[in-house]
This record gives C-alpha cells, sequence and structure tokens, in this order.
C-alpha cells in the first residue's frame, strides 16, 4: 500500500467531493418537490392523475439507474434538447455545465420516485381520525391536508428524507460514467495518473463514508430529538 | 321545528348494509339519543348526517337543504363527500369523535383557532378570545398553551366538544363520546353536554351511557340491524319498550 500520491492529488478529491455534494443535493432538492407533486398525484382523487403517478414511480424504481442516466444524457442530445453550456458554472464546478445538470436531473427523477413513496406512506400513515375531524370542522381537503394531515406526516417522512440524502450521495457515483467529475470520476483520473488501481479507490470509498457518515449520525439524533418531543 | 330529516337513508359499505332505509327526524333543540347493539348502524347513522359517509341510498335534509345519496358511495371506500356544499353543511354542524381526534402537533388554544381563522369566520384576536371563552366554559383556561398528550382523556374530549362549537354549528353530533374514557372522567364530559342541552343546542348523541340517554335525552332512538327499531321518549323506550329486541337489549345493558 502506498499512499504517497495524496500529496499530489488531494485536491482532486476535495474538488471531487464537493461536486458529488453538490449533485446530491440539487438531486434531493429537485427530487424532492418532484417527489412530494408525484405523492399529491398518487393520492389525488382523478384516476388519470393516480395512473400516471404509479407508473411513474414504478418505471423509476423498476429501471437501473444506470440505463435512465444513459436516457437522459443521449436520449435528450438525441431529440436536440440540451442543457446550455455557461463558462462561469463551468469554472465554477470545475466541469461542464451541461453535463452537470443532466447527471443531476437524471439522479432527482430517480429520487423523486422514492421520495413520492416516501411522502405517500407519510401521509397515508396520519390517523385517518385527523382528517375526519378537521372535515367535520368543515374544512376543505387542501386545508386538511395543509393544516392538519401534512404537519404530522412530516415526522413520519423526515428521517426517511435525510436517509434518501445519504442514498443518492452513494449513487451519485454512476454520474462519473457521463464524464461528470465527481468523487468517483476524480479517483478514477487519479487511478490513471498513478498507475495505481487501488489505493485511489481506497481514499474514495473513505471520503464517501466520510460524508455519509456523519450524516446519517445527525440524522439519528434529529429523529431521537422529535421522537421525545411532546408532540 | 325540524331541523334534520331522513328518509329511506342507506348506507352499504360494499356487500354489507349498515343502514337500511332509515328515517328519523331530529327537532331544533332536541337532544336525541341514538341507542342500539353494536354494528346496528347508529355510528354510521350519525356519520351520514354530517356526510362523513356519502349515503347510498335515500335523502337527507338539513335546514331546507337537501342531500341525496349517491349509489357509487359504496364503491368509493370510505370517501367522505367532498366539495364547497359538503363543507358548508359540516360547518354548521358539530362533530364529536370517541376518540378526540384532537390535532397533536397544535396546542389546545391552536385546535380551537384553525377552523375559525382559517375559514375566515373571525380574526386570530377573536378567535382567541372566543377560544378562552369556550375554554374557560368547560374549566380548562389554564390549558391552553398545553398540547393534547399533556391532558387527559376527559379534557381531551372536553376539548374536542369546544373545538366543535367554536364553528358555532346548529347541531352537535356526538358519535360514544365516552366510549374510550376511564370511567372516573365519564362524568365531567357528559356535565359538558348536560349544560349544553341546557342551553337549548340541538343533540345527537350514540352513546352507550343508558343513565346518560335516560336522564338528558328528550327522545330515544334503538336501532337495530340498520334500522329504527323503536324510538320514544325515554319514559316510553326504557319504561314501556315496545319490541321484543328493543327489551332483550335493554335487559342486556341495563
Amino acid at each position: 500500500m502506498d499512499f504517497s500520491f495524496m500529496a499530489k492529488y488531494w485536491l482532486f478529491y476535495l474538488v471531487g467531493a464537493k461536486n458529488t455534494l453538490l449533485l446530491a443535493f440539487l438531486a434531493v432538492l429537485a427530487g424532492s418537490l418532484l417527489g412530494f407533486l408525484v405523492a399529491l398525484a398518487r393520492l389525488s382523487r382523478a384516476p388519470a392523475a393516480r395512473l400516471a403517478a404509479t407508473a411513474y414511480v414504478e418505471v423509476l424504481r423498476g429501471t437501473p439507474l444506470l440505463v435512465q442516466l444513459f436516457i437522459v444524457y443521449y436520449g435528450l442530445q438525441a431529440v436536440g434538447v440540451r442543457f446550455p453550456d455557461f463558462p462561469l458554472a463551468d469554472r465554477l464546478l470545475g466541469i461542464g455545465f451541461s453535463d452537470f445538470m443532466a447527471g443531476a436531473l437524471t439522479l432527482a427523477l430517480n429520487s423523486a420516485a422514492y421520495v413520492a413513496e416516501i411522502f405517500r406512506a407519510g401521509i397515508q400513515a396520519v390517523d385517518r381520525g385527523q382528517s375526519e375531524a378537521s372535515r367535520s370542522l368543515g374544512l376543505g381537503r387542501g386545508m386538511t391536508m395543509r393544516y392538519v394531515v401534512f404537519p404530522q406526516a412530516l415526522r413520519n417522512i423526515l428521517p426517511a428524507l435525510g436517509n434518501e440524502f445519504v442514498v443518492v450521495i452513494k449513487e451519485s457515483s454512476i454520474v462519473s460514467t457521463i464524464g461528470v467529475a465527481e468523487l468517483m470520476y476524480k479517483a478514477d483520473t487519479v487511478r490513471g495518473n498513478t498507475f495505481r488501481p487501488f489505493e485511489p479507490l481506497l481514499v474514495a470509498a473513505a471520503c464517501y463514508f466520510l460524508m455519509t457518515f456523519p450524516l446519517s449520525k445527525l440524522l439519528a439524533r434529529i429523529e431521537r430529538r422529535m421522537r421525545s418531543g411532546t408532540h | 321545528m325540524e331541523l334534520i330529516r331522513t328518509v329511506g337513508l342507506r348506507k352499504s359499505f360494499g356487500p354489507v348494509q349498515a343502514l337500511r332505509g332509515v328515517d328519523a327526524v331530529i327537532g331544533k333543540g332536541e337532544v336525541v339519543a341514538v341507542i342500539g347493539p353494536s354494528g346496528s348502524g347508529k355510528s354510521t347513522f350519525l356519520r351520514c348526517l354530517n356526510l362523513l359517509e356519502v349515503p347510498t341510498g335515500g335523502s337527507i335534509a338539513f335546514d331546507g337543504e337537501i342531500v341525496r345519496a349517491d349509489p357509487r358511495g359504496a364503491h368509493a371506500g370510505g370517501a367522505l363527500a367532498d366539495g364547497p356544499a359538503a363543507d358548508a353543511w359540516r360547518r354548521r354542524m358539530g362533530m364529536v369523535f370517541q376518540h378526540f381526534n384532537l390535532f397533536p402537533h397544535m396546542t389546545v388554544l391552536g385546535n380551537l383557532c384553525l377552523a375559525p381563522v382559517k375559514l375566515g369566520r373571525l380574526t386570530p384576536e377573536a378567535a382567541r378570545d372566543q377560544a378562552m371563552r369556550l375554554l374557560a366554559r368547560v374549566g380548562l383556561e389554564d390549558k391552553a398553551a398545553s398540547y393534547p398528550a399533556q391532558l387527559s382523556g376527559g379534557q381531551k374530549q372536553r376539548i374536542a366538544i369546544v373545538r366543535a362549537l367554536a364553528m358555532g354549528p346548529e347541531v352537535m353530533l356526538f358519535d360514544e363520546p365516552t366510549s374510550a374514557l376511564d370511567p372516573e372522567m365519564v362524568g365531567e364530559v357528559l356535565d359538558v353536554m348536560r349544560d349544553l342541552a341546557a342551553e337549548g343546542m340541538t343533540m345527537v348523541i350514540v352513546t352507550h351511557e343508558m343513565r346518560f340517554a335516560r336522564q338528558a335525552a328528550s327522545r330515544v332512538l334503538f336501532m337495530d340491524q340498520g334500522l329504527v327499531a323503536e324510538e320514544g321518549s325515554p319514559e316510553e323506550l326504557f319504561g314501556a319498550p315496545r319490541g321484543a329486541r328493543t327489551r332483550e337489549f335493554l335487559a342486556k345493558v341495563l
């Protein structure tokens, strides 16, 4: 084992980790928003909306992330859709903005399917008596969801949503295959430059773990605090 | 004066017929106790009145407005009547549930203010004043800032009653309001209900408290197998029941 290459390449890992976090953050943010809408559609009374949302969740969960990534990356180009390249963004990220966006978009679309299920389960776990009490006071469907059901569902949702963030950090490594210079891609570059097949990967694994482990610890703490609360 | 009238009210859950044609009249200011064996349709009847269940047959008239049955209601698994008309209808009927159903993420004050404020009936300040008056009425002003989890069952149910009153309902529906309470807390809830009756509130009460029904009700409906099997004044129904089923039931519970 020889980690002397780190003296020269440590910045690679730092930039890679930054891009990984950025990717995961964007993916979870956009994925949560989209996932919330998909969950609402799944719980809607309109059969068409329910069907579309269910199909979305099943297809996205039932196909490999790698396939989805290639479909977004090559498929969008094939039909003439291309994310613009911003020189400024390129320089800040150290990578092509359009490729980065294709990666982030795929992760977001994929995550949305899982998040939608998290929201749906969280909302359905709220006792039906709660919405009945709200409706019996004359509050409508929307207000009941907004003021009574959703705030309570959030307690069920937040821990699982945090867990999804951890999952996305790990799964984001797959976008290295389309040349997005996140942690995994950088580790591969280091492998090529140093002709060492093994150690650079160990460093990458350690970096991933350093990101996910504190995050899961933090989430566990938040969860405990929420459980011990009076409401 | 007649406030609510059901005609041939039916409700099926799939193949199960919970109500098989209930004809009932609730007069303004009446206190109607609904008694009967479990599974007789008492709760379903009550829940149909404020459209938490969509009737599958017959009609309900409430203060001149009429809701007709939606035969599809049987298939919509547990769906309640939706839309502005149903919401407005429910606004005028308060409901108290067996399991209180207070909102656990809000304080007592929050529970009492939510509907009046969000529905634009009162300003936040006016709703707060009203809530404090209502709490004083049930002796729970000091609980305004508490969360439901910090209250006893009896306190929760008293809060649930005034939460419904906060919307200024014309009739109050009680679905076994004391069934989930420890015995020593039943009295405090029944006292609140007695006061309410004394003030002239129209009340429909599904209950297993026969003594309360006898003392506080102006009329008693005995339900059996989805029908009103017998009705009358408490003296008539408890003192000289006519039907065999009524006698059988009363012999078991009294």
